[in-house]
């Protein structure tokens, strides 16, 4: 690990080695392929600017665009090509970084309105999390997110309770124990599972288990965690089985016919080398789950009750009021001013959470495959 | 893995209690699947099965099969049945039976004895403690079954003596109440030890030891693996046989009976009366009411064109601003860009828009895409918006499959002189093709079926009138001042098969008297959209097997 005086001295030395480059670049390509990059750089950064911008004339600098990688593509197409795949890398990143700016500034507003005071110091947005009351109608109006995060961690653990330990098991079936022709029929089920849109199985969910559950659990109404919890780990099933599977199958085959060579049953290899050995990867698959699961809007909505509040008590699963996620499928439609704000609120804690667990995941998985000795 | 078998010398002397095991695995299987039938309401409670009551018959096989896993455990340990087991059933096992016995204690404690919390604590303690020691201190033939066996023996007692009848329920005392009643207590309960017993019978039958451990592990994996083909399976057999009616209503097969369909094209020349082109129209030899039409009082049979189309069109202008954005960017990753800090963050990215939920997505097409085409939702904001959601998983599999292509192609096509350009073109896209045409037509199947995005962004009524299916080929204007080209019909709301399902549910039942029966149109609505992903997810694995066989002969 380098100190940071040392990478602080690199970046100058980087610097002028990228400029040279890019000087020795300028030199050997033809000129006119250059102004047209230059022209394609250009208008397109012009078409970005008047789309944000909300301009009319966005359509100008976008033909221009189009008419000088027209013309590229034509004379200089391995050039036109560099630049054009370039460009479309950085929409990847550019994407995430608009979704953040825009669903952040919407909801500044609301972040600002719901401040409190602590010691003295006004800290915006903490009334959110410190009172469980949200009240959209009457005064004092109030939006809190309490409710809507336990909602959320509730159908979490839930759901992280199916999906782990079956997902895991289905993965080891599927990477080591399944014959050929099984696996063959039991890995496409598992991801036509996935494939299932969510609105279907919350319909299912919400004709079918929704009034079974009232019924055997002698519950009033209808809408229970604990049932949203076993639907949405369903749906969370299949990323944590493919994930899964692909971690186990990173275990070099030679660690596995090492133990198999001194005697030791199917199982013992399983359980002592090739699930230790990927336990990183595994770990990874079932976190990637636990994002799917926080992200599951459709079937939440439909199966939910769509009251904001805690369940009493807390640990009430049987009763489901309403999760993050549902809460803006729900609200979106009434919701003007502050309370679509807040709906953005609630879409910032997931896109932060879930972002969080994917770059964690990516993480853990980065390092297992340093520790394999694999590629990258 | 390597299968292993054991030879006639060795099995020769153990087949006998090779079966009583067996027998027991049996006997746990009937007893789950009765178990399972009465939890969904196959069977009742108070049915009689060969004039007995089913719950007595449940609490008898349990005694039966509680008893046969005890009797082999402790038979074993006295050395009648031959077998290789270690000293202690291991720490896991001790684990799950403490919790199991600790559970137990404590309910019949507070629950039938009525004790406070210090008396039932020290009764759960008390039997967790024994269990523990029992599963962990003793040899692994009694400790392994012994805590199984018993709680299997205790739960059928309970059933046989009563103590649950069909009746019984057990109400938490919660501020919003529930309880755990009979019905889903006894099918539960003997679910749960069924599968306890039947893991404790199969590492009996593979004789304890490595073995039996083995045969118990793998006995509990192969059920996962066979429940979870059952779920999906009931889904989508369950989804069809309710919406099979509602979808097929007014179906009729004949000459001339569907409705017809106009194609024509006619090239209109400045300066000539004349147009040339064509025109063909033909009846569809088919009529199915519920896809080929509208919502209209004067139909006979209502139905979801316009969702269908809205879909069609959706799952298009998706396609048509990812593919190409991702496949490019795929291409730069892979053939031109150093692996470093940029590579870095655009997978740190790409991964983050593949994990972000799709709720999100609407929430910034609706802040971002809603206000810039004219403030109204709108087909075209739907369509960039699954698009972003599409864009990460075109250019993870593109990748992939990029990757996949072996160094010694692009080696070879330098060798000749060509330009690292006319190498991507003609070597390494060529070759990577049928992974991306897979990933991408898994990842359209994904998106079709994605109705959160289009909640806040494109949205469409309940019921769509026939008249309002969305005509974009049609709608196409061109002018010659900024923005050039104008289609009306990309900047309305249109409906789509996912968004209309969720509609009608939200809207409740019966909400609309000239949709006739809702139950049916909803269901039907339901198969429809599963046919159109599963469909694109059955044609995205056939051609990946396809694909991989050709490779593989």
């Amino acid at each position: 690990m380098s100190s940071l005086q040392d990478r602080v001295a690199a970046v100058p030395g980087a610097f002028s080695r990228a400029l040279r480059r890019s000087r020795e670049f300028v030199a050997e390509t033809d000129p006119v392929a250059l102004a047209v990059v230059g022209i394609m750089t250009v208008s397109l950064l012009g078409a970005l600017v008047g789309f944000l911008l909300v301009s009319a004339l966005t359509a100008v600098p976008f033909v221009v665009f189009l008419a000088s990688a027209a013309y590229g593509w034509v004379f200089h197409q391995g050039l036109t090509a560099r630049a054009l795949t370039f460009a479309m890398t950085v929409s990847t990143i550019l994407i995430l970084l608009l979704i953040i700016v825009f669903i952040f500034a919407e909801s500044v507003p609301m972040i600002r309105y719901e401040s409190a005071t602590v010691f003295g110091v006004s800290v915006p947005g903490l009334r959110m999390f410190i009172q469980p009351n949200w009240d959209a109608v009457s005064p004092p109006i109030r939006y809190s997110m309490v409710p809507m995060i336990h909602g959320t961690v509730m159908v979490t653990i839930i759901a992280t309770m199916v999906a782990g330990p079956l997902g895991v098991a289905a993965a080891l079936f599927l990477s080591e124990i399944a014959p050929p022709a099984v696996r063959e029929t039991v890995k496409p089920g598992v991801e036509i599972l996935a494939g299932i849109p969510s609105i279907v199985y919350g319909f299912i969910g919400f004709t079918l288990l929704g009034p079974w559950a009232s019924d055997k659990f002698d519950i009033l109404g209808q809408g229970t965690y604990l049932f949203v919890g076993i639907v949405v780990g369903m749906m969370a099933l299949p990323t944590v089985v493919s994930v899964a599977e692909d971690a186990l199958a990173a275990v070099p085959e030679s660690m596995k016919s090492g133990s198999l060579a001194i005697g030791t049953t199917d199982w013992q290899t399983m359980t002592s080398i090739t699930l230790p050995a990927a336990i990183s990867g595994v770990s990874a698959a079932v976190l990637l789950g636990v994002g799917r699961a926080i992200g599951e809007t459709m079937a939440a909505t439909v199966m939910l009750r769509g009251v904001p509040r805690l369940t009493e008590p807390i640990y009430n699963v049987f009763y489901g009021q309403e999760t993050l996620t549902s809460l803006i499928a729900r609200n979106y439609g009434e919701a003007d001013g502050l309370q679509m704000d807040a709906l953005f609120v609630a879409g910032v804690i997931l896109f932060v959470t879930v972002l969080a667990i994917s770059i964690v995941s990516q993480y853990i998985e980065w390092r297992m495959r340093r520790k394999l000795g694999g590629e990258a | 893995m390597a299968t292993d078998s054991r030879t006639a010398l060795v099995a020769g002397d153990t087949s006998g209690t090779d079966a009583v095991a067996a027998v027991a695995v049996g006997v746990a299987a009937v007893v789950f699947a009765t178990a399972a039938a009465a939890m969904f309401g196959i069977v009742s409670l108070t049915d009689t099965i060969l004039g007995v009551d089913v719950l007595l018959a449940l609490g008898g096989l349990l005694v039966v099969l509680g008893v046969a896993v005890v009797s082999f455990g402790v038979g074993s340990r006295l050395g009648y049945v031959e077998t290789q087991p270690r000293s202690s059933a291991g720490l896991v096992a001790g684990l799950a039976f403490t919790a199991i016995w600790f559970v137990t204690g404590g309910l019949v404690a507070s629950q039938t004895l009525g004790l406070g919390t210090a008396g039932w604590l020290a009764v759960a303690l008390g039997f967790g403690a024994v269990a523990f020691g029992i599963s962990t201190f003793t040899r692994e033939d009694v400790g392994s079954t012994i805590p199984a066996g018993a709680i299997t023996v205790f739960a059928g007692l309970v059933f046989l003596l009563g103590v649950i009848d069909a009746s019984w329920a057990w109400n938490l005392q919660w501020e919003q109440k529930a309880s755990f009643t009979a019905e889903v207590a006894i099918p539960g309960l003997t679910l749960f030890c069924a599968l306890v017993s039947g893991w404790a019978s199969a590492k009996a039958y593979g004789g304890f030891g490595a073995r039996g451990r083995h045969a118990g592990a793998y006995l509990l994996i192969y059920m996962n693996a066979l429940a979870i083909i059952a779920v999906l399976f009931g889904l989508v057999a369950f989804t069809a046989v309710k919406g099979f009616p509602g979808l097929t209503r007014g179906f009729e097969v004949g000459l001339g009976v569907g409705p017809t369909t106009t194609l024509e094209y006619f090239l209109h020349l400045p300066f000539l009366d004349v147009a040339p082109g064509f025109s063909f129209s033909f009846d569809w030899p088919f009529y199915l009411p519920f896809a080929m039409n509208g919502v209209g009082l004067l139909n006979d049979f209502n139905g979801v064109l316009p969702a269908i189309v809205g879909t069609i069109w959706l799952v298009v202008g998706a396609s048509l601003f990812a593919i190409p954005l991702g496949v490019g960017a795929a291409v730069f990753l892979t053939e031109y860009a150093e692996r470093g800090r940029f590579t870095q963050v655009v997978e740190i990215a790409t991964n983050g828009l593949w994990s972000t939920p799709s709720i999100v997505f609407g929430l910034f097409g609706f802040a971002f895409l809603v206000p810039r085409f004219g403030g109204n939702k709108s087909l075209l904001a739907g369509m960039l918006t699954l698009g972003f959601m599409l864009l990460p998983l075109v250019l993870i599999t593109s990748r992939e499959a990029m990757l996949a292509v072996p160094d010694e192609y692009r080696d070879a096509s330098a060798a000749l002189g060509v330009s690292q350009w006319q190498t991507i073109k003609s070597v390494v896209v060529p070759a990577s093709i049928p992974g991306i045409v897979t990933g991408v037509i898994l990842g359209v199947g994904r998106i079709a079926g994605e109705t959160a995005p289009l909640l806040l962004t494109m949205a469409g009524g309940t019921f769509v009138p026939g008249g309002q299916t969305v005509d974009v080929i049609g709608g196409f204007a061109f002018q010659a001042s900024p923005p050039f080209v104008t289609n009306p019909e990309l900047l309305q709301a249109t409906s789509a098969l996912p968004y209309q399902l969720w509609a009608l549910i939200a809207a409740g039942v019966g909400q609309s008297s000239n949709i006739g029966d809702a139950e049916a149109f909803k269901w039907a609505t339901a198969l429809i959209l599963l046919i159109v992903v599963l469909g694109f997810y059955a044609i995205g694995i056939a051609m990946r097997q396809y694909f991989r066989r050709k490779i593989q002969s």
